[in-house]
């Protein structure tokens, strides 16, 4: 845990860089620091690890007061990921890596297998021939996954990150996001992460603290950001697209009906006729003996002799969902759509929900519904 | 002309040998003292807050290069002689080399050393090494490639400075300029200054090779990728 209380910091210039923060990141909490250019976000951070000393109020990391604890051992303890990387060029890739274990002690054989499980990790493999790499033989993306690695080097129950995932093509820093993610759901760290993206935050945090000439506006979790922005300067950063942002953070999922009534396509058409009255549907998805989704049937379809089945009148599906689809995903496949409704399916093409665009408006009705109540209240 | 030097080359081969030997001796030994010196002291006035110490360091060792190099020998006599050490032969002339060598190894250690680009000391103390580490670790290692350009520097700018020493009985291959000039012997002058220009092309070439050889490999310029 990491607990930041009246922290304030004044260069020696004079430059009021940060105003009396208080802030709390819980174990395994992933909180984002997130403003605009010059705001004290990496001011902020690096008085975590003392790199920048502070003028008043005090920060403690796991229960302990920072300024009680040498700097060397508190660092150690902390991992770090800078802006710029940082890498060492005269360095290898394994021994970037293993900077932070070499100064703790660790014996060689250790360093070694944490280095292998790191890289593994992040993917930079084949492992033995990035093991021997130098930074200059690495692509940007690579980079910044070395430089994650490195802060992670010690295992330490801290990250912090000043935004690690900075110069780099938009399609690579979606990937290393989506794959940080996947790391930290698995490994739990505190993180505190810097970024100046709203997109970033909303994806990554669990918290984002939303600051503003070195003072904390708004601390929430980044639905409540979205639905109850504090003030104006928190309405105006999240962005006049606050509801395409909110529907990106509900997945399929959480709003799909769950096992859907379909027909079978060796059902008959009379069947399949009686089930959409019976439902007042005028279509209805069709399914094999398997599970699998195989189209749809319609109204316009189902007038036929008794002896025809399903299967001979399916018309194909255009398109497909996936239950951890965010809704803006969703929501732009259904308006390529010709019915309206949205098959969801799991890896295997067995249907497991639908979305109905009945469904989606219900669902953004509510997000408006608490932006209403929140900005009613104080 | 060309057939009396190669005559006397091939007649004296082995006095020409004795007198590169010497010289190399010469150099050798200033360097050594000036590279020990050199980044000691260079390593010394790059810490942190010492920025106004480097100015004049180094603004010392500028003026000490501007010395006509026979100046500072007679000077060094002039020293050594009142402290009672050897005043002539080959002291004072490794004095003076060294001197003059520290200039360019000075240099370049302390712009190295301080000039690392900021986020490696950022990264580095951020992961928690001390600046003493820092120095070691990150500093020193970086600054090898200027540190060996300034030691090469250093050692073919001495090569020809050294021949002057033999003025003041040091030896060396500048004898043969000082006899040839002595007896106007033009053919004598020439191997002299032959000699030791092939000198200082042979060492600027042996230690370029040195130098690339010594450089850390993640630095070398077109390492793969
Ligand atoms: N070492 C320093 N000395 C004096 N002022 C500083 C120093 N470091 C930062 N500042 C000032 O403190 C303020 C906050 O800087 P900080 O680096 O924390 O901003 P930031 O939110 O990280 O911005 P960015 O997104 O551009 O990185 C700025 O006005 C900056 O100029
Ligand atoms: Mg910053």
């Amino acid at each position: 845990m990491i607990e930041l209380r009246d922290v304030t910091k004044v260069f020696p210039g004079g430059t009021q860089a940060v105003d009396g923060i208080t802030l709390v990141v819980h174990e395994g909490e992933f909180c984002v620091l997130l403003g605009p250019s010059g705001c004290g976000k990496t001011t902020t951070l690096k008085m975590i690890n003392r790199l920048v000393p502070l003028t008043s109020g005090t920060i403690t990391v796991g229960g302990r007061d920072i300024q009680k604890l040498r700097a060397t051992e508190l660092r150690r303890r902390i991992g770090y990921a800078i802006q710029e990387i940082g890498l060492f060029p005269h360095m290898t890739v394994a021994q970037n890596i293993a900077t932070v274990p070499r100064l703790l002690g660790w014996r060689k054989a250790k360093r070694r297998a944490r280095v292998r499980e790191l890289l593994g990790l992040l993917g930079l493999t084949p492992v033995d021939e990035f093991l021997r790499r130098y930074p200059a033989e690495l692509s940007g993306g690579q980079r910044q996954r070395v430089g994650v690695a490195r802060a992670l080097g010690a295992d330490p129950a801290i990250l912090l990150m000043d935004e690690p995932f900075g110069a780099i093509d938009p399609i690579t820093r979606e990937r290393l996001q989506d794959e940080f993610l996947r790391i930290q759901r698995e490994i739990r760290k505190t993180v505190v992460f810097v970024t100046h993206d709203i997109h970033e935050a909303i994806k990554l945090g669990d918290k984002i603290a939303l600051m503003k000439e070195g003072r904390l506006i708004q601390h929430a979790t980044p639905s409540q950001l979205l639905a109850q922005p504090a003030d104006d300067f928190v309405r105006g950063f999240v962005g006049t697209d606050r509801t395409l942002k909110a529907l990106r953070l509900t997945s399929v999922r959480e709003i799909m009906d769950s096992g859907p009534l379909s027909v079978r396509d060796d059902d008959s058409l009379a069947a399949a006729r009686r089930a959409m009255d019976r439902l007042e549907r005028s279509f209805l998805p069709v399914v094999g003996e398997d599970g699998l989704f195989l189209g749809w049937v319609g109204r316009n379809s189902v007038l036929g002799p008794p002896s025809v089945c399903v299967g001979d009148r399916i018309t194909p599906y255009a398109v497909l969902g996936s239950p951890d689809m965010p809704l803006n995903e969703a929501l732009a496949l259904m308006l390529e759509s010709a019915t309206g409704n949205l098959p969801v399916t799991d890896e295997d093409r067995r249907l497991v929900g639908l979305v109905s665009f009945d469904r989606l408006f219900e669902s953004l009705r509510q997000i408006y519904v608490e932006r209403e109540a929140g900005e009613g209240s104080p | 002309m060309l057939s009396t030097m190669l005559r006397y080359l091939t007649t004296h081969w082995e006095y020409v040998g004795q007198l590169t030997a010497e010289h190399i001796r010469i150099v050798f030994l200033a360097n050594g003292l000036a590279v020990v010196l050199g980044l000691a002291l260079g390593i010394f006035i790059s810490k942190r807050g010492r920025e106004g110490l480097a100015e004049l360091v180094l603004y010392v060792a500028g003026i000490l290069l501007t010395v006509p190099s026979l100046a500072l020998y007679g000077i060094l006599m002039a020293i050594l002689k009142a402290l009672g050490l050897m005043s002539i032969g080959i002291v004072p002339v490794v004095v003076a080399l060294t001197l003059y060598g520290l200039l360019p190894i000075l240099r370049n250690t302390t712009t190295a050393v301080r000039g690392i680009d900021p986020a490696m000391i950022e990264a580095g103390r951020g992961m928690g090494m001390s600046e003493t580490q820092i120095l070691w670790r990150v500093r020193i290692p970086l600054a090898v490639p200027a540190i060996m350009a300034g030691l090469r520097q250093a050692i073919v700018m001495n090569v020809g400075i050294a021949a002057i020493g033999a003025y003041i009985g040091a030896g060396g291959l500048g004898q043969l300029i000082f006899r040839g000039i002595a007896n106007t012997r033009a053919d004598l002058v020439l191997v002299g200054a032959l000699c030791v220009s092939l000198l200082a092309i042979g060492l600027d070439v042996a230690l370029g090779v040195v130098e690339r050889l010594s450089t850390p490999r993640g630095l070398r310029k077109g390492v793969r990728g």
